[in-house]
């Protein structure tokens, strides 16, 4: 049930993971519009506090409203402790709105922690940061170079000094803001009388005044929180928020550290990123490494095989084959063999040299096999010769050589020299051998058959 | 801190900048959070671009600075055993090396004993790199969450009697006597081997708040928390 779920949400971040959820960080983390994060938070306090459960829970409001101060009336907006909030509610002459600000298990001894949470959060969707936010402006789109902005804002906050009413307060703590009467209007008071508050509210943000404001306080905004004593900054904290809030979101901020941190915070995520695809390719390449030498293990053992039933049939072919193609095994061209052989590229010689070396090959293989040890022997090995004979055609023969090798090497030596003579064979006698490697090479292909690109999966 | 180019970069030197100004905001936040001197002394100041709470005391501002001062050389170099701590108006400083394990801030009961511990531990990552532009920034973000974390720890943890003073230990991994010495004759500041009521808490509760790992720094605060701390 989705309902239920953002309970249990909010539960395991408060008592589970003991942070401080805010509405605005609530809002970011599920994604929802930051009144129905508000709407929530009070829903799991109201329940919570209705189950008696126990674990305690300390939660602030966000209480704002008109207060008249020597003389003059202002607005006020303050995030209070529950024990404090009676007490500010009743200083207020009319309380526009009070919903749950933050829920958190610990007792907080003054607003820091507060902001530090929002820090954070809030600059990582610094790009999208009224997207689930009630303060809209429609005039607010991104200003071209920030030089002109500087220069403007500072046009702009001289204006509003002189365009303002001498309703405007004087007061030095941070956060309060000069009055807007459009803004205060009769709210039933009371804790649900935020839900009222707040739909009505909305219709009133596209107001412009709440722009002017916001330029005005730009300038205290920058201030560090540390002006004034530890009560007026909790009061103040959360108007500084707000308003900075509109700044962000009207893309009006000129201070250097919020224009840095975009990159800044694109830059982060990407730090992991490439990090991460590194240590995976280091990884991945011995392991390829590995399966390419098993490959050509395992090729060299099949062709072993093959070589004694292949035997009797002169007219054999016999291909040497690229680990890649091996969708090409059965497409048999005889009239070009040469180009699948990749490592003798010569035209085809004469029929009659090539049968030769294929019964010559046919005694060697046992023979050397049947040699047991690793000894140092002096034996006569096929190589492949490469010489221009009368046609002027280059041609690879294969030539008996005595040489003095271990017998594994032998081996080896025997098992990829067979190949050869066997593609030899195929150029000059197309026709007739078209039937028959097909055959034989269809019955090599099962058995000597190359492994295939993805045969690495299997072997674990 | 001054600036440093590319060049002289020196890895060591910034590490133990970091962590020595990230230990000063944190014993003071510690001090603060605990309650082991009245909160009329805390002003709001700003580190990591969130507000903190320092002292305003003159002499306890002096004393952990110069903990963290004597601290500094060593952490650069390496090398280093033992539990070091001294005494001072009933409390302890700061004594931090490159191999250290941890770092203890205990807060210590009317008859000395401790009563909670606040143990950092600090490793550096074997592959040492500042090679990405973003990584103090990266950083500051993980330093900032250590200290959200002390600042909600009051929530897992039980009040303290009253009257609590503080001490700090450093678990170092070698003997690092010669180097203690001539820390002491530069700086003027005695250091000395701490005694095992310091060290030694009955049956602790094991609290853990924090990790964090970074290019450059591995860290984990938990808290050892005696079971019953008013008796």
């Amino acid at each position: 049930m989705a309902d239920q779920l953002y309970l249990e949400n909010i539960d395991e971040f408060v008592t589970d993971q003991n942070k401080i959820v805010t509405y605005k960080w609530l809002s970011y983390t599920l994604g929802v519009h930051v009144n129905q994060a508000k709407q929530m938070l009070y829903d799991y306090v109201e329940r919570k506090r209705k189950e008696n459960s126990g674990a305690q829970l300390h939660v602030t409001y966000l209480v704002s409203g008109s207060l008249i101060q020597n003389g003059h009336s202002c607005h006020k907006v303050a995030v209070v402790r529950e024990d404090k909030l009676e007490a500010v509610k009743s200083k207020l002459a009319v309380t526009a709105s009070i919903h749950v600000y933050s829920i958190q298990k610990a007792m907080l001894k003054d607003s820091g922690p507060l902001f530090n949470t929002d820090y954070d959060i809030l600059k990582s969707n610094l790009q999208n940061c009224s997207k689930f936010s009630a303060i809209q402006c429609a005039a607010a789109v991104p200003r071209a170079a920030a030089e002109s902005s500087s220069s403007e804002k500072c046009e702009q906050s001289s204006l509003q000094v002189s365009s303002e009413t001498p309703a405007n307060n004087e007061l030095t703590t941070n956060g309060h803001s000069p009055p807007t009467s459009k803004q205060i209007f009769q709210q039933p008071k009371g804790i649900m009388g935020m839900f009222a508050s707040k739909a009505a509210s909305k219709t009133q943000d596209a107001n412009k005044e709440t722009k002017t404001e916001t330029k005005e306080v730009s300038s205290t905004g920058n201030k560090p929180p540390g002006k004034g004593n530890v009560m007026s900054n909790f009061f103040g904290k959360a108007a500084m928020n707000k308003l900075k809030v509109n700044l962000d979101s009207e893309q009006a901020v000129k201070e250097e550290k919020i224009v840095e941190q975009p990159p800044v915070s694109v830059t982060e995520p990407k730090l992991a990123a490439p990090t991460g695809l590194k240590k995976s390719s280091k990884k991945a390449e011995p392991v390829k490494m590995q399966q390419k030498e098993k490959k050509r293990g395992k090729r060299a053992e099949l062709s072993d095989d093959e070589t004694k039933e292949t035997e009797n049939m002169k007219k054999k072919r016999r291909r040497i084959k690229l680990p890649e193609s091996d969708s090409s095994e059965d497409e048999v061209i005889p009239d070009s063999p040469g180009d699948y052989e990749a490592e003798s590229p010569s035209p085809p010689p004469p029929p009659s040299p090539p049968p030769e070396p294929v019964p010559k090959t046919e005694p060697e293989p046992p023979s050397f096999k049947s040699s047991s040890g690793e000894k140092r022997k002096r034996k006569r090995v096929l190589k492949s010769k490469t010489f221009v004979d009368d046609e002027g055609c280059i041609v690879t023969e294969k030539v008996y050589e005595s040489e003095s090798c271990t017998d594994s090497e032998e081996e080896l030596k025997m098992k990829t020299s067979v190949h050869r003579p066997s593609t030899m064979i195929v150029k000059k006698e197309p026709k007739e051998e078209r039937k028959v490697p097909k055959k034989g090479t269809a019955a090599l292909g099962k058995a000597n058959r190359q492994v295939s690109i993805t045969g690495f999966f299997q072997r674990k | 801190m001054t600036t440093l180019t590319r060049q002289d970069l020196n890895f060591g030197q910034v590490v133990a900048d970091v962590l020595c100004e990230f230990l000063e905001v944190a014993v003071h936040l510690i001090l603060y959070v605990r309650e082991v001197y009245p909160v009329g002394i805390f002003q709001k100041r700003k580190k990591y671009n969130v507000p903190v709470q320092m002292s305003c005391h003159p002499e306890l501002n002096q004393y952990i600075q110069d903990t963290l001062h004597c601290v500094k050389p060593l952490l650069e170099k390496g090398g280093g055993g033992g539990v070091w701590v001294t005494r001072f108006w009933s409390r302890g400083f700061l004594f931090l090396q490159n191999d250290v394990e941890k770092v203890v801030v205990v807060i210590l009961d009317k008859e000395h004993r401790p009563v909670e511990k606040f143990v950092f531990e600090i490793t550096q990552p074997p592959l040492l790199s500042i090679s990405s532009d973003s990584l103090l920034s990266h950083v500051e973000q993980l330093l900032r969450a250590f200290i959200l974390k002390i600042s909600v720890c009051d929530a897992v943890l039980d009040h303290n009697p009253p009257g609590c003073t503080f001490t700090v230990l450093v678990h170092t991994r070698e003997a690092a006597t010669r180097n203690m010495e001539k820390i002491q004759v530069i700086k003027d500041f005695p250091w000395i081997l701490a005694d095992e009521q310091d060290v030694h808490m009955h049956d602790p509760r094991l609290i853990p708040l924090k990790t964090m790992t970074s290019d450059i720094l591995k860290m984990q605060l938990y808290v050892e928390e005696r079971a019953h701390k008013s008796s």
